[in-house]
């Protein structure tokens, strides 16, 4: 409708386009989940007029490929969160290591002496599994 | 005070940390990031327009889908791409109809293989080879972007485009495979289109916002270096097609190794841009232009009704 004659260069302005935007529209999060066994993903966001539509837009953008069983979209300004300059509020003061597997690999070395093997959760996982 | 933030803030990019839309910034490192997503966004729009005329008349139900499917990620490209931007543009009181209304004012420019016709099913088929192939390549060397929620976007667009290379590829082929009429088809394509992918890349000199952006890290290779990379991998397999390419000139130079090529019409494609004066800019622009202002009822009707439901 407003396809009118245009001048080459630069396009017109046109009124009742710099009019400001609806107020309404804002920012949401989203959160994809791709299978029932893993959590919610955040993956970006939208922009909508409504949890409904922002629920929409999200399966639009995010959800084209790939599996999803279920999405999440909250108003970005209703999230609390850390600040990235806080950089303490992450700090490791001391090693943790003796919270990590990688911590006890001697373990393997020592069941040899033993004349037996070591064991893993994934092994128990699949003898318990399929066995 | 701005003096040791500014101090801090280099030392971050230094260390090859990721900026975030919340974290302090200098003024100029938010404007060229800004400019270059806002075009970055926009011709991601506008790049689905050559494309979607080809829908209705693609050979094959198969082609129609899957030329669907890839204006369809072009649009999500542009959409996630522009919430990347309204971050960075909203300290400026800048929201996305803002962003937006800036292509029908022709404010924000959009890349010069977007305002070009795409007389036949060839040039749907150079589209996806070359033109993707070339926006790949310049994708690909921001995935290291010291702005992380570009850096992000870029990824999860990556990955969709690597369909878009299979796809262009495949129309290319069969073309290549056909009849002499299909071979011609696409040799005629390719002359059209191979000026206009010299040019994507930009001017071999390096201008000063260029070298600024290089100092932020926001990217970090010249637009000669893309072109180069881009020839490098696409010469030897447009021959291998038994295309030519119409540059008499073209030679690979042993001793400086890199290829030597009749250089484009900067003037010309530099105007062609800058004024949107292409053989389908205007036409390009008018369909957006009709789609923002004949939807705007439905932007607004979606709001009302959410604030009556809020009553
Ligand atoms: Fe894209
Ligand atoms: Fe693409």
């Amino acid at each position: 409708m407003t396809q009118s004659t245009q001048r080459p260069g630069a396009v017109q302005g046109d009124a009742s386009l710099s009019q400001k935007p609806p107020v309404g529209y804002e920012v949401y999060e989203v959160f994809v989940q791709p299978s029932q066994l893993e959590p919610h993903t955040h993956v970006g966001s939208v922009w909508a007029p409504s949890p409904e539509w922002a629920i929409q837009v999200a399966r639009e953008n995010f959800t084209r490929r790939g599996s999803a069983v279920n999405l999440w979209v909250v108003r970005r300004r209703d999230i609390a969160a850390t600040p990235y300059e806080d950089e303490d509020f992450f700090a490791r003061e001391f090693d943790r290591k003796y919270r990590e597997v990688s911590g006890y690999s001697d373990n393997a070395q020592r069941w040899k002496r033993f004349k037996a093997r070591a064991m893993s959760i994934e092994d128990v996982i699949h003898d318990v599994r399929e066995g | 005070m701005t003096e040791a933030l500014y101090t801090r803030f280099m030392e971050r990019i230094e260390r090859g940390e990721k900026i975030e839309a919340t974290d302090w910034m200098p003024d100029d490192y938010r404007m060229l990031l800004l400019r270059l997503i806002h075009m970055h966004a926009v011709s991601e729009i506008m790049g689905a327009y050559p494309e979607k005329e080809w829908v209705p008349q693609a050979p094959t139900l198969r082609r129609k889908l899957s030329l669907m499917a890839k204006v369809q990620d072009e649009i999500g490209h542009g959409q996630l791409l522009l919430r990347v931007a309204e971050d960075l543009a909203a300290p400026l009181g800048r929201d996305r109809n803002d962003l937006m209304n800036d292509v029908i004012t022709g404010r924000v420019k959009f890349h010069n293989v977007f305002h070009m016709e795409a007389p036949t099913w060839a040039d749907a088929g150079i589209i996806g080879w070359l033109v993707d192939g070339a926006a790949i390549i310049t994708q690909t060397a921001l995935l290291d972007c010291s702005y992380g929620p570009y850096a992000r976007v870029l990824k999860r667009i990556c990955a969709e485009e690597s369909f878009h290379m299979q796809h262009g590829e495949s129309i290319i082929l069969a073309l290549a495979e056909g009849t002499n009429e299909q071979r011609e088809m696409l040799q005629e394509a390719l002359n059209r289109w191979w000026e206009a992918l010299l040019f994507f890349f930009g001017p071999p000199e390096v201008t000063d916002s260029a070298r600024k952006m290089m100092e932020y890290r926001i990217r970090s290779r010249t637009n000669e270096e893309l072109r180069q990379k881009f020839l490098n991998r696409y010469i030897p397999r447009i021959r291998a097609v038994g295309l030519t390419i119409p540059d008499p000139k073209l030679h690979y130079d042993e001793a400086a190794q890199r290829w030597v090529y009749t250089e484009p019409d900067w003037e010309r494609l530099g105007r062609m841009v800058r004024e949107n004066t292409g053989p389908k800019s205007q036409e390009r622009i008018g369909l957006r232009r009709r789609a923002h202002t004949e939807q705007s009822w439905v932007r607004e009707a979606l709001v009302r009704a959410r604030q009556r439901q809020a009553v």
